[in-house]
């Protein structure tokens, strides 16, 4: 057996193997004689043929690939000791010729990871604010919520609330037909048709409009897109939106907690901010690990963005499987081939697994731990919806080797990030651990 | 009879295999054929000495189609020997 080593490109190491013919015996031999075992040959018994009439009856090459079969990955094995490389996936084998035989086989290696000097990463999150105009538009969107619908005669106006009859065509073809439909009148409104709501505004109640309106050519609906279409409305009940007065008593209309109108206003400005610290905060995260990236060296072989897209598009499948969708009506949905869906996923795949190799590595550099009791409350948070009884039996079914190795990852990743945004924040105190690390959204 | 008819096909069987190590061939034969007219097909057509010619009528089988019961066709089977030394390299696994 020759072996040679051409080159090692991209974490990635392309070995040549040559196998002599003098090794190709014994396989062959073994191959034929399970071959003959499970080949029916008219004149024999199974497993009575010679090899002669078996390599006739079924070809030399299945033979040699029946063969091949079993002294390639022995063949694979040897040659990596021989080399004294260490693989990290699963090798790519391709068998270029067959006599002698020889095959090629790309071996993913470990991937190398250098860090930059991540502890002088300054960044800081950016401030949070919340503008007494973010609460009063809060504030304005619960009162619309809340509003109520009052019949009024007068001619339709912007806003309100209609109730029609709508009867419309397309072409020859009736496009909607509605009875009592309640519209609301809205000045940008594409729905049904660009237009429809200036069309019907001024009517009066019990009056009936025919009028016409095109649909723009890039109007979502292909079917109707640059058409025209006839509509006849009768409009037959005009309400108008009585928005509720901003007091205590549309407070505790609101919630029953809220007594007080500046103890609604409280709770939106709170949680407000808390919305925007999040966000605030994930886009911190988010950047803080671009930069690392950025700053280190990773080499790692291309399976592993295979393999993170097959992971992304199961986890898709997996969430389409849930809506009653199919994957592969998600893609016509989309109109994209498989294939473009996996390129499209690649710069996202490449950057995740440049970021879990990275925080991988931070975390060694930095020596987290997690430690049992942690998975443990892990464990236990995930079991927390459930009621008291079912609580034992969840927590066993969930208390596997696994889920803890999965825990113990995301717990990890969580504690690394948490570590970089302390480092990051300001001066480092090497060895300082936040006692109460916060709950970073993921 | 062409000495062409003679041969119908070669008998590539387990037992057949065997025979050939002993210089043995096996042919299914038309079943006019005699052994005189064998033994020439043989020589002719593989271009090798022949010595001895035995010759067998396999006979026909009763088989079941569906309900009925039919008779296969008797058909006659020659085993030619060769002078040592001499090879059908056609039988070297068909």
């Amino acid at each position: 057996m020759k072996v040679t080593n051409d080159k090692i490109e991209n974490s990635q190491a392309f070995l040549t193997v040559e196998i002599e013919p003098a090794e190709m015996e014994a396989p062959m031999e073994d191959s034929y004689r399970r071959l003959s075992q499970k080949t029916t040959i008219p004149g024999f018994r199974k497993g009575k043929a010679p090899r002669a009439v078996l390599e006739n009856y079924i070809g030399k090459e299945s033979v040699l690939e029946e063969a091949l079969k079993q002294l390639v990955p022995q063949a694979y094995e040897q040659a990596l000791k021989e080399q004294e490389i260490e693989p990290f996936a699963q090798p790519e084998v391709k068998i270029t010729q067959t006599d002698p035989v020889i095959f090629t086989a790309v071996v993913p290696l470990a991937p190398t990871i250098e860090l930059g000097d991540y502890r002088s990463i300054r960044l800081s999150p950016d401030p949070v604010e919340v503008t007494e105009d973010n609460i009063n538009d809060v504030l304005e969107e619960l009162r619309h919520q809340h509003a109520t619908w009052k019949p009024v005669d007068r001619p339709l106006d912007y806003n309100d609330l209609a109730v029609i009859d709508i009867n419309s065509e397309v072409g020859e073809k009736p496009y909607v037909k509605k009875l009592g439909a309640q519209y609301q009148v809205l000045r940008d409104s594409a729905s049904p048709a660009p237009g429809f709501a200036g069309q019907i505004v001024g009517m009066r109640k019990e009056e009936i409009k025919e009028f016409k309106l095109t649909f723009p050519e890039d109007y979502p609906n292909s079917e109707v897109a640059g058409k025209e279409a006839s509509f006849k409305v009768k409009l037959s009940e005009i309400k108008e939106e009585n928005l509720p007065e901003l007091n205590d008593g549309f407070a505790g209309q609101v919630s029953p907690d809220f007594k007080t109108v500046d103890s609604l206003r409280d709770q939106v400005a709170s949680s407000l901010r808390q919305r925007a610290e999040e966000r605030v905060n994930m886009d911190f995260q988010e950047r803080l690990i671009t930069t690392v990236i950025e700053q280190s060296q990773v080499d790692y072989p291309p399976v592993l963005v295979e393999l993170e897209i097959n992971r992304i598009l199961n986890e898709q499948a997996r969430q389409l499987q849930m809506t009653g969708r199919g994957m592969d009506e998600y893609l016509r949905s989309i109109n994209k081939t498989e294939e473009q869906l996996r390129e499209e996923l690649r710069p996202a795949a490449a950057k995740n697994v440049a970021a879990s190799l990275v925080i991988g590595k931070i975390a060694e550099a930095e020596k987290i731990e997690v430690v049992d009791s942690e998975i443990d409350e892990g464990i236990d948070n995930m079991t927390g919806g459930a009621t008291d009884d079912k609580k034992e039996e969840l927590r066993k079914l969930l208390d596997t080797p696994q889920t803890r190795e999965s825990i113990k990852q995301s717990l990890m990743t969580r504690k690394t990030i948490e570590r970089l945004s302390e480092i990051a924040r300001g001066p480092a105190k090497a060895g300082t651990r936040a006692k109460k690390p916060k709950e970073a959204k993921k | 009879m062409h000495l062409y008819e003679v041969l119908r096909r070669p008998l590539i069987t387990e037992k057949s295999t065997k025979l050939q190590t002993q210089g043995k061939y096996a042919f299914e034969i038309a079943d006019e054929a005699n052994k005189p007219m064998i033994k020439q097909a043989v020589e002719n057509a593989f271009k090798v000495r022949v010595t001895g010619v035995n010759v067998v009528t396999v006979p026909g089988k009763t088989r079941r189609v569906g309900r009925r019961q039919i008779q296969t066709r008797p058909w006659k089977k020659a085993i030619v020997t060769l002078q040592a030394g001499d090879k059908i390299e056609f039988f070297e696994g068909v």
